[in-house]
């Protein structure tokens, strides 16, 4: 249906010097779902903005299937939003809010009662038609707001942090249903969040923010396994870092101390005894997360963390243990 | 405790009924002075009723027609007076800027000014220009006391107003102009009509600006009153100040209404 093309995108607001988005690019395939992973401050949000036209970019240019859509006003661009909070309009019900999109566009009340039918039998909550959004709970609420945000058959959908406010366990269900509608529809999404589960869970794509720009590009699993610079690795979780002389194991490429390497907390291995390539430390703290036990070990300067899954070895705080690195999960980071 | 329960139930109860005492004592004494002829010092309560002065004074052109104006007046403020304090209010509600607090100072002005340091000078500046004497300038003089109240009304509702329900409807496919009638004002209602209350009220109580700007030409209600006033005939006075009260309480009935209506949707907002 969509494909977008994002390029180079520049943003400052009035009365800030530090830009929120520079030189940002991205472009997405058609009916792709791209996660923008991000702190919050990262521009995240203002590139929804541009994107829907409720600010202007500096420069730069947005592309709906290769053409501009910076000269076309907000309202006619087709591209919807989902945020946080439903923003269902409080005085309409359940019916009227779905079809919104279609009554300024000028649909007949036929149509639009048919489409809202289909809409509530797609999301799984059929018959609630004639409620108000005051009677909906947190997760209904969001399905009928990504209802209302399909009927209109979209060419990009946006979401932003729709899931954040929600319990966990309405979160995950919401998730795979946000993810299967998005496949039925075949909506190209671009989905903004702070979570990384979160973005692994639902993204054809990742992409990391960090200060106005993307720090990498990848399918979760690569990104996850193998980020390439410091600033990704960091955000997906990595904290251990070695300069190629620190390593235990010794391979061809890794004694120089220009390379530096990263490893997983969770392929890092802690035991009493001492074995090949292990080194000592002492575990200074220890975090038990019930699928998993996090440590600290200590190794001289260096500040070691170890996630091993339950059932585990279980240490306890000032004990002497062995950290054994498994050289093959061990990769090389850019800078 | 239960005690204690029965004891604060009964003082809450005569607490309420002490102040609808209060709200309704002097309208019933209007009542009494307005429906009854002959009533002397000595005798308790009236002893003789009698509809003639309702007659005399709905029978007089000029009580139905200084009503009239006045209901026309007011309406026009109201009007005009929520189409200047709704941008004002949404920018004083939602943005911060510098000098917001000298705007909000200068708005708030002619609440603390002496409306007759107003009222002179308008005189003089509405003579000039051909306004004295007119309902336009009437009700432009009215303006100045009400502004400050719509806007305090409504910008303290925009300032709890959320932004992204426009949003979501210009994603939808509105139009500003759609936006605006159905998801702003629709917002607003509530507030609306309490600002459209407020404006309506001061304009209709209103006696200084309108003898002043008015000259005598325009005559509202307060204005037959206060020279009734000044005649000394009490049953007089007390008819036209049962026809004075009538039109603010039924705008209260009304509003309360459709207040409490909208009270629950804002409710369910939260």
């Amino acid at each position: 249906m969509t494909t977008i093309n994002i390029l180079s995108l520049n943003k400052t607001y009035l009365n800030q010097s530090a830009p929120v988005l520079k030189d940002f690019s991205l472009s997405t395939n058609d009916g792709e779902m791209v996660a923008l992973l991000g702190p919050s401050g990262s521009g995240k949000s203002t590139l929804l903005k541009l994107i829907t036209g409720i600010e202007r970019p500096d420069s730069g240019d947005i592309q709906f299937d290769g053409s501009s859509i910076l000269n076309i006003e907000p309202n006619k661009r087709g591209a919807v939003l989902m945020f946080q909070k439903s923003y269902l309009f409080p005085f309409l019900s359940v019916e009227e809010n779905i079809g919104f999109g279609l009554k300024v566009q000028g649909a007949s009340s036929e149509t639009i009662r048919a489409e809202v039918k289909r809409m509530l039998n797609l999301i799984g909550l059929p018959g609630i038609e004639r409620r108000k959004p005051g009677q909906l709970s947190g997760g209904e609420g969001q399905r009928v707001a990504l209802a209302r945000a399909l009927v209109t058959n979209p060419k990009l959908l946006l979401l932003d942090e729709p899931l954040s406010s929600l319990d966990t366990s309405v979160r995950m269900n919401l998730q795979e249903a946000i993810r299967t509608i998005q496949r039925e529809f075949g909506v190209t999404t671009i989905f903004v969040t702070h979570d990384l589960g979160e973005a692994m869970a639902m993204s054809d794509r990742m992409a990391l923010l960090l200060n106005g720009g993307i720090v990498a590009l990848d399918k979760p699993e690569n990104l996850f396994h193998r980020p390439r610079s410091l600033a990704a690795a960091r955000f997906m979780g990595v904290s251990t870092f070695l300069n190629g002389d620190q390593l235990p194991v010794k391979c061809e490429a890794s004694l120089s101390s220009e390379k530096i390497f990263a490893i997983r907390p969770e392929h890092i291995r802690i035991q009493k005894e001492a074995c090949k390539d292990s080194i000592q430390g002492v575990v200074s703290d220890c975090v038990f997360r019930g699928e998993y036990v996090e440590y600290q070990v200590a190794i001289d300067e260096m500040t070691v963390r170890a996630r091993m899954t339950m059932p585990a070895q279980m240490f306890s705080h000032g004990e002497q243990v062995y950290v054994n690195f498994q050289s093959e999960k061990l990769f090389e980071i850019h800078w | 405790m239960s005690r204690y329960n029965q004891m604060k139930h009964t003082f809450t109860y005569t607490l309420r009924i002490l102040l609808y005492l209060i709200l309704i004592a002097p309208l019933l004494l209007f009542a009494a002075y307005a429906f009854s002829t002959r009533w002397f010092f000595p005798q308790p309560f009236p002893v003789e009723w009698t509809m003639g002065t309702f007659q005399r004074a709905i029978n007089d052109s000029r009580t139905l027609s200084s009503m009239a104006q006045g209901v026309w007046i007011a309406f026009l403020v109201s009007i005009l007076s929520l189409i200047l304090a709704l941008p004002t209010a949404r920018v004083l509600g939602l943005r911060k800027f510098r000098g917001r607090q000298l705007a909000w100072l200068l708005l708030f002005l002619p609440t603390v000014i002496p409306p007759l340091a107003v009222g002179m000078g308008l005189n003089i500046l509405f003579l000039r220009i051909g306004l004295a004497g007119t309902i336009t300038g009437v009700v432009l003089a009215h303006i100045i006391p009400t502004l400050p109240y719509t806007i305090f009304t409504l910008s303290s509702a925009f300032a709890r107003f959320d932004e992204n329900y426009e949003y979501q409807a210009l994603a939808l496919g509105a139009s500003p102009w759609q936006i605006f009638l159905k998801v702003t004002l629709r917002m607003m209602t509530p507030s609306l009509v309490v600002a459209t209350l407020f404006a309506f009220l001061i304009s209709w109580s209103q006696y200084l600006l309108t003898l002043l700007i008015g000259g005598g030409q325009v005559i509202t209600l307060p204005i037959l009153l206060f020279s009734a006033a000044s005649g000394g005939n009490p049953s007089i006075i007390a008819m036209l100040s049962l026809l004075f009260v009538a039109p603010p309480v039924m705008v209260i009935a009304f509003t309360a209404r459709s207040l409490n209506q909208h009270g629950n949707e804002i409710r369910e907002q939260y």
